[in-house]
């Protein structure tokens, strides 16, 4: 256990290093992720000014699943991010050796390589639209900060897992690089109320692609509009998570030659 | 006592074809047909402990991926590998501990940073103490001479600077065996020659067990005790270099450019034979080198021809297995 500490260690190290070696490529970088993933809270205030609304939910409520979504996707892709592009570029140069040449488990090797330092812009620019709307919308108790806390991990949860699931495409689909964008049209259900959803949509967000938890309940938690069979959610998220993993695992394996 | 034990190893891929032209293309969006290649085919041998073994073989006989089978990375699709005591691709983990690989295509350091940083990588893969990393690390630079080399980004080395590297990433965790897939492929003269010294010194001082591929016969002269040939997946030659030797005769390939033409000179002799005529200046002969010393050949032609560039290279390694299938058919010579 201490050496797989040591390993991220020592792998955060280096990503920090190279992104000190390119720091204008970082830095760039950083504000394209952080642009690219911040315009649409600014396309909910346009709503809101044009005397639009989601029924229900004030400009600032909705701002606030929008910030905790955008926190969910930099926290996941600053440990996740990577893997997708790392896995694709190892099978088509067929290099995918040297990792199984490592006296580690594969996928954690992978994803301690991929630390990718660019989405701490899109943490660090969500948190900062979550504090401005959490300022906005009233107290929030104790017991709701924690039931968010537990949300918010479940729906960084379903990202990791939706990330590993393309990575894992991607040692069939090589080279397909509209991948991730497969992964994006899911989520935007999750950028959203839910309500404003048929049914069927959010049944399917909250218990199969629980993409719901990435920033919807978790707001809802904030907002003490949770119900108790909300948190039966969680449980999807997790063995989402797990799916991910396992499918992945199970594509290394295949490479290995396992399967034949 | 063997350390690896190899037996019937057998490596079928799978891929899909991929058509030709627009139609076949357009076909195979919805009905792919499957082609296995039979990269390794039926192969069985043994090596002890403290060898040289060279696995030569054209490109695509199957080299790499009997290397990647050794290393545990790939399963086999059938046959047995046992490398000290372990079943590679079953006890991963485990095993990988004890090799050391070098891919000469594939890095292991990571582009952006210096070496060092690399290296610290792995001392925190293996879990090796920091002593026993100082120590280790002092005595493979100062071997590789790479002490100023190690503190720049890796993308800026040159590639004979990189590979040494390399070979300090294999060597940090003291591996009992070392895999090489084609470790000398692209370098310089100079670099090639420090490379094979540091191999046959860690093989002496060290006993250390070394596997390598290659398709440069020079790098199995230089290195080898042993010698694997593979030709389309299968073994066609296992023996010792002295062996390879008999069966090849001492030949080399000398290529002229001379400054005039040649057109209609002989030079097929006893010793020499044509091999190719590309053009009226350019000519490239086989020469017994049993029979005549290199020095002497090149000082007999340049009495009677002046010539503006030659090269002096072994036998290609496709001659090479065309030899030693035409020699299998006849008696084998004896030592
Ligand atoms: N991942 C793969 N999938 C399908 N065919 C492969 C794969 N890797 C290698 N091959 C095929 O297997 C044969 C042996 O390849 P390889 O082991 O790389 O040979 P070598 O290293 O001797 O050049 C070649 O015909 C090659 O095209
Ligand atoms: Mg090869």
């Amino acid at each position: 256990m201490k050496r797989y500490v040591d390993v991220y260690k020592q792998c955060m190290y280096s990503a920090i290093q190279t992104a000190a070696a390119y720091r204008m490529n970082f830095i760039v970088s950083s504000l394209i992720t952080l642009i690219g993933n911040i315009l649409f809270p600014l396309v909910t205030v346009l709503i809101y000014r044009a005397g639009t609304s989601f029924p229900g939910w004030s400009l600032f409520e909705v701002l606030l699943i929008q910030s905790i979504f955008t926190m969910s996707s930099g926290l996941s892709s600053l440990v996740f991010g990577g893997v997708l592009w790392t896995t694709m570029s190892h099978v088509r140069e067929g290099s995918f050796e040297v990792i199984l040449l490592k006296p580690l488990n594969p996928l954690f090797y992978i994803v301690a390589t991929t630390f990718s330092t660019e989405s701490a812009g899109l943490f660090l620019g969500g948190a900062a639209l979550f504090i401005f709307s959490v300022m906005q919308v009233g107290a929030i108790s104790a017991l709701s900060w924690l039931q968010f806390t537990g949300m918010f991990l479940a729906g960084t949860a379903v990202l990791a897992g939706l990330a590993l699931m393309m990575a894992a495409m991607s040692f069939k689909w090589v080279g397909n690089s509209r991948i991730s964008e497969l992964a994006d049209s899911v989520l935007h259900v999750g950028k959203y109320p839910l309500p404003i959803f048929p049914k069927a949509v959010q049944a399917v967000a909250t218990m199969i692609i629980p993409v719901g938890m990435v920033g919807f309940l978790p707001a809802s938690a904030l907002l003490g509009r949770v119900q108790a069979s909300d948190f039966a959610a969680v449980l999807p998220c997790f063995v989402f998570m797990g799916a991910g993993i396992w499918i992945y695992r199970h594509m290394i394996r295949l490479y290995e030659g396992v399967g034949g | 006592m063997s350390v690896i034990d190899v037996k019937h190893l057998t490596k079928t891929y799978t891929t899909y074809k991929r058509g030709a032209g627009m139609g076949q293309t357009f076909r195979s969006f919805f009905r792919r047909e499957e082609i296995s290649v039979q990269a390794v085919n039926d192969i069985s041998f043994a090596i002890e402990q403290g060898e040289i073994c060279g696995m030569l073989g054209p490109n695509g006989a199957g080299k790499s991926t009997a290397i990647k089978m050794l290393c545990g990375a790939l399963y086999p699709t059938s046959g047995e590998i046992e490398v000290l005591g372990y079943s590679p691709a079953r006890d991963r983990k485990h095993y990988v501990r004890t090799i050391g690989a070098v891919f000469g295509q594939k890095s292991q350091l990571i582009w952006d940073i210096p070496p060092i940083d690399s290296f610290k990588m792995n001392k925190a893969i293996y879990g090796i103490s920091t002593p026993d990393f100082n120590n280790r690390l002092e005595e493979l630079t100062a071997l590789l001479d790479i002490a100023g080399v190690m503190e720049k980004p890796t993308r800026v080395l040159s590639l004979g600077e990189r590979m040494k590297c390399e070979f300090v990433m294999a060597m940090l965790h003291q591996p009992e065996i070392l895999f090489l897939d084609e470790p000398t492929i692209g370098l310089d003269v100079i670099a090639k020659v420090k490379i094979r010294e540091f191999i046959r010194q860690m093989n002496k001082k060290q006993n250390m067990t070394c596997i390598l591929t290659t398709h440069d016969l020079e790098d199995v002269e230089e290195l080898a005790h042993r010698v694997i040939i593979i030709n389309h997946g299968e073994k066609v030659f296992d023996d010792s270099l002295q062996r390879l030797k008999l069966f090849l005769g001492e030949k080399k390939r000398v290529s002229f450019t001379f400054a005039e033409s040649v057109q209609g000179t002989v030079f097929d002799n006893a010793c020499t034979r044509v091999v190719e005529r590309p053009s009226d200046f350019q000519i490239t002969l086989e020469v017994d080198t049993a029979q005549i010393s290199i020095s002497e050949f090149i000082e007999n032609i340049s009495r009677k021809h002046s010539f503006s560039d030659i090269s002096v290279k072994e036998l290609p390694i496709q001659q090479v297995v065309m030899n030693i299938y035409e020699t299998k058919k006849q008696p084998e010579p004896s030592l």
